[in-house]
């Protein structure tokens, strides 16, 4: 009998990548002095589903290194070691060699094998466990000449030695400084030679580092091979088992969740449902017995998919608790926490999500749309009624016209996700970037659970990780700098989510040295851009979204060449949003995007000119008013502007813009839009305005092309087809059609 | 079966829909054919070719519409109860198409298309299959999917040809 699995390939990808993510999350939020156990357990199980479901599947490489992962796991947990940020940082660094082997089983690029080696060792090198295992323990001698710069630079050398503390015992024999860049020391550790060069070769060339192996301690760990053959049934039990000694090491032990401990473990952790009315006691139960059956022959036999599903449940939900109460807003104490952890994991247990392709809710989506023009073309039809006589026919259209709209909302939330979707990925980013850049920066996340359009949410990753990265880079400093000026060394970058109206307020707030004016002004001269010194803050900062614009001093390669911010900015105009920069010097700088909820339904204002209908997105319309004759007044001819509170605005005539006939010429006659385009605001003259609604959005490319000022097209009530305004190509058209006139005139 | 894999043929043969253009009569391959409704005034899109009449809502679908008089040049367009638009299904895009009137539908066998004569016309010989007889009639049968999908209707952002 043989069955296929490969249909279930599918499903364990996506598991392990879901395992993957929330080992991620957790490491991040992972209190190196003192973790919580509780979390140690998800992360471990985490690792423990991954290798299940990778054996099960054959593959091999995946389990093998999720095995080596989970033995040192297992061993934190359960407080034979102690965690340290060198083992976080390995575990972070295996969770990416882990992506990249699901990639290649994927059908992706094939992972490097040599990465894949090295994170084997590291994890090995860090099983062995100094203090318990002096087996493992190597004494090397290091001598190296380091790079002029870095010898100079007190704090590097400091980092450096940190950096050798934390692979073990150093003895310092020789010891740089500016003028005698030689570096020399003893360490007894149990990396190898090759991590030492690792962390060595940041500070000097290969070539002038030595490393001497002496004196053995004691023979060369002889389990680093027996590690490597993860399914040994016998020799898999882990070799630093041997090396302590340990008596209760011995047939079952092999199992890193020994099921006695474990039963009781699983037990303490969980007993809790006992206590909740209607609570699965069959769930929770079940971590207590598979992980007692998981281990030990079965490891890779087909049969742990089913205790990885129960585990996967668990082990997501903890994280999902664990998000809620993350947020900084929200104080609760450890036990407080501890209870979130168990409703979420009761709900869980309970009810949780279905897979639906994306495709099929956008097919609902369209429907409702449907549904929603259908309804408003019979409330038009119907208000044609007599009252009295249709009394009963026009409750059943308002009653119609609730549900449709109820209908509308509860569709439109299923394509909603949480803004965590996005934050998700900072911590990990902000972390390494900091480590990079010899920055301490602690992130804030505030609003994840604000919920924003799938497909909005795919499209605003790329421009916010620009946004951070320029934080970290350009805007918090290092911690010297920051100690001088007098402000706590570690940063903060904020970052924030919020309902505003109906848009999604964005905004990435950093505590760093904010912008500097004099330095932008300056840069934007040297580039010929038209400046001058009368300009307010405002302007000044939306110079750095010119194409090419950098500030830095120097390129490196987070930031500073200047692509990006400029398409940054496009980008999210193009998703109907804007943004904006605040900033004062000293204090930091906070970047605000605002986006529209969905991308497929639109706030528009209806306007007439001539005898077309246009809708105008409500987002960028400032104000509409009635102009006085004397204050439309004319530059050059017909270059027109129109004086509203002394300030004088481009006037941009639709029916020009669109060649319309029959429309108001005078705009004293008409209605003035105050618009938000590209490069300020400019008054949109139109005949009148109808009224405004919630508006489908509609692409006229489906089955037309793109037409040079119109964004899409929607329905109207009446079953007529309007177009949707794209105000900043609009208004660039009629700016050039008043250039062209002007220049008519005075030629 | 047989009829299908004729269908298929390069040189479609087998069942036209006929129209009639000013005095002309034109037929296109039925299975491009979506369907036949009357004319409704479409919302016009400014800057876009004459014969670009505009875009109308087909049951929730943005569909534009060509009238080919303007297009062929065949006299002043009228516009009544009798105008009639062919909606079209061309690729994956759906065009609808004003035409004076629609006739019937006819089948033509390949051997009966004569090669149309090179001539100036407003239609490109490229876009016509041939030209069929029918009793009296001459029917000039045009490849709609290579007309519409070309760059000198402009419907399409990246037109072939």
């Amino acid at each position: 009998m043989s069955i296929d699995l490969s249909q279930f390939t599918q499903v364990f990808f996506e598991e392990a990548a879901e395992h993957l993510a929330n080992m991620e999350a957790l490491l991040l939020a992972l209190d190196v002095e003192a973790p919580d156990s509780e979390d140690l357990n998800a992360i471990f199980r985490a690792a423990h589903s991954i290798k299940g479901g990778s054996g099960t599947f054959g593959f091999g490489d995946i389990a093998e290194v999720t095995h080596i992962l989970e033995t040192l796991l297992d061993r934190v947990r359960k407080g034979e070691l102690s965690l340290t940020p060198a083992m976080v940082d390995a575990f972070l660094a295996t969770g990416d060699v882990l992506k990249a082997l699901l990639a290649q089983h994927q059908g992706g690029e094939p992972a490097d094998e040599a990465a894949v080696q090295a994170i084997c060792a590291r994890l090995q090198a860090l099983s062995a466990d100094p203090a318990t295992q002096s087996a493992g323990v190597q004494r090397y001698w290091l001598e190296c000449v380091l790079s002029p710069a870095i010898a100079e630079d007190s704090t590097a050398v400091d980092n450096l030695l940190a950096g050798l503390a934390e692979l073990g015992t150093c003895e310092i024999v020789e010891r740089p400084a500016p003028g005698a860049p030689r570096l020399a020391l003893w360490i007894e550790t149990a990396a190898d030679a090759a991590q030492l060069r690792e962390v060595l070769c940041f500070y000097a060339f290969p070539e002038d580092i030595r490393i001497d192996a002496a004196g053995d301690p004691s023979a060369a760990p002889s389990g680093v091979t027996a590690q490597h053959e993860p399914y040994g049934l016998f020799t898999n039990a882990p070799t630093e088992a041997a090396a302590t000694a340990d008596p209760g090491y011995s047939f079952f032990e092999m199992a890193p969740g020994l099921p006695l401990a474990e039963t009781t473990q699983a037990d303490a952790g969980y007993g809790f449902f006992d206590a909740v009315p209607g609570s699965p006691v069959q769930a929770a139960k079940t971590p207590a017995v598979t992980e007692g059956e998981g281990y030990g022959f079965f490891n890779a036999a087909p049969g742990a998919p089913a205790p990885a599903s129960a585990e996967s449940t668990l082990a997501a939900s903890s994280v999902h608790g664990r998000r809620a109460s993350d947020d900084p807003l929200v104080e609760i104490s450890r036990a407080g926490r501890r209870q979130t952890d168990k409703v979420a994991v009761n709900s869980a247990a309970e009810s949780s999500s279905i897979r639906v392709s994306v495709e099929k809710v956008d097919q609902l989506i369209n429907l409702v749309g449907e549904l929603v023009i259908t309804q408003a073309m019979l409330a038009q039809s119907a208000s044609d009624l007599d009252p009295v006589q249709a009394e009963r026919l026009l409750a059943g259209i308002d009653l119609l016209a609730r549900n449709t709209r109820d209908l509308q909302e509860a569709v439109m939330s299923i394509r909603m996700l949480p803004m965590s979707m996005v934050f998700s990925r900072f911590p990990r980013l902000v972390r390494d970037l900091a480590g990079k850049l010899g920055k301490q920066v602690e992130l804030r996340t505030i609003g994840e659970a604000t919920e924003l359009d799938k497909s909005l949410i795919e499209k605003i990753t790329d421009p916010l990780t620009h946004l951070v990265r320029n934080s970290l880079d350009h805007g918090i400093e290092t911690p010297e700098r920051r100690v001088a000026a007098g402000k706590n060394p570690k940063g903060t970058l904020t970052l924030k989510a919020a309902h505003q109206g109906g848009n999604i307020v964005i905004e990435v707030i950093d505590d760093g040295a904010g912008l500097n004016r004099e330095k932008i002004l300056a840069k934007a001269r040297e580039r010929g851009l038209l400046v001058h010194d009368g300009m307010s803050d405002q302007e000044v900062w939306q110079l750095i979204f010119a194409p090419g614009f950098s500030t830095a001093d120097q390129v490196t390669d987070v930031s500073g060449r200047g692509v990006g911010m400029d398409v940054v900015k496009k980008n999210i105009e193009g998703l109907g949003g804007r943004v904006e920069i605040e900033s004062s010097p000293g204090y930091g700088t906070r970047t605000i995007i605002s986006l529209p909820l969905t991308l497929a339904i639109l706030d528009g204002m209806s306007v007439r000119v001539g005898s077309e209908t246009y809708i105008v997105p409500l987002t960028l319309v400032v104000e509409s008013l009635q102009p006085r004759p004397e204050d439309i007044r004319t530059i050059a001819g017909d270059g027109r502007v129109v004086n509203i509170r002394g300030e004088y605005l481009p006037l941009v005539s639709l029916a020009e813009v669109f060649n319309l006939h029959g429309a108001v010429t005078d705009p004293a006659r008409g209605i003035l839009m105050v618009v938000e385009a590209e490069d300020g605001r400019a008054a949109l003259f139109v005949d009148e305005l109808l009224g405004q609604h919630q508006v489908v959005i509609k692409s006229l490319e489906s089955n037309y092309r793109k037409v040079a000022g119109v964004s899409g097209a929607t329905i109207l009530g009446d079953g007529r087809v309007a177009l949707i305004l794209d105000i900043a190509a609009v208004t660039r058209m009629g700016l050039a059609i008043n250039r062209r006139q002007y220049g008519r005139l005075a030629a | 079966m047989e009829h299908a894999v004729q269908a298929l043929a390069p040189v479609a043969s087998g069942e036209y829909l006929t129209f009639t253009l000013g005095r002309e009569e034109y037929g296109i391959d039925i299975l491009k054919v979506q369907e036949i409704r009357g004319y409704e005034p479409p919302t016009t899109i400014a800057n876009t070719p004459p014969f670009l009449k505009g875009v109308i809502n087909l049951r929730g679908v943005i569909v534009p519409i060509v009238d080919m008089r303007i297009k062929f040049n065949l006299g002043e367009p009228t516009y009544d109860q009798f105008t009639v638009v062919i909606i079209l299904n061309i690729g994956r895009r759906v065009v609808g198409m004003v035409v004076d009137g629609v006739s019937d539908v006819i089948q033509l066998g390949a051997e009966t298309l004569r090669p149309a004569p090179e001539f100036a016309s407003t239609l490109d010989t490229r876009y016509i299959l041939g030209l069929g007889t029918v009793g009296e009639r001459m029917i000039i049968v045009v490849d709609i999917e290579r007309l519409m999908s070309s760059r000198e209707m402009a419907l399409i952002e990246t037109a072939t040809e």
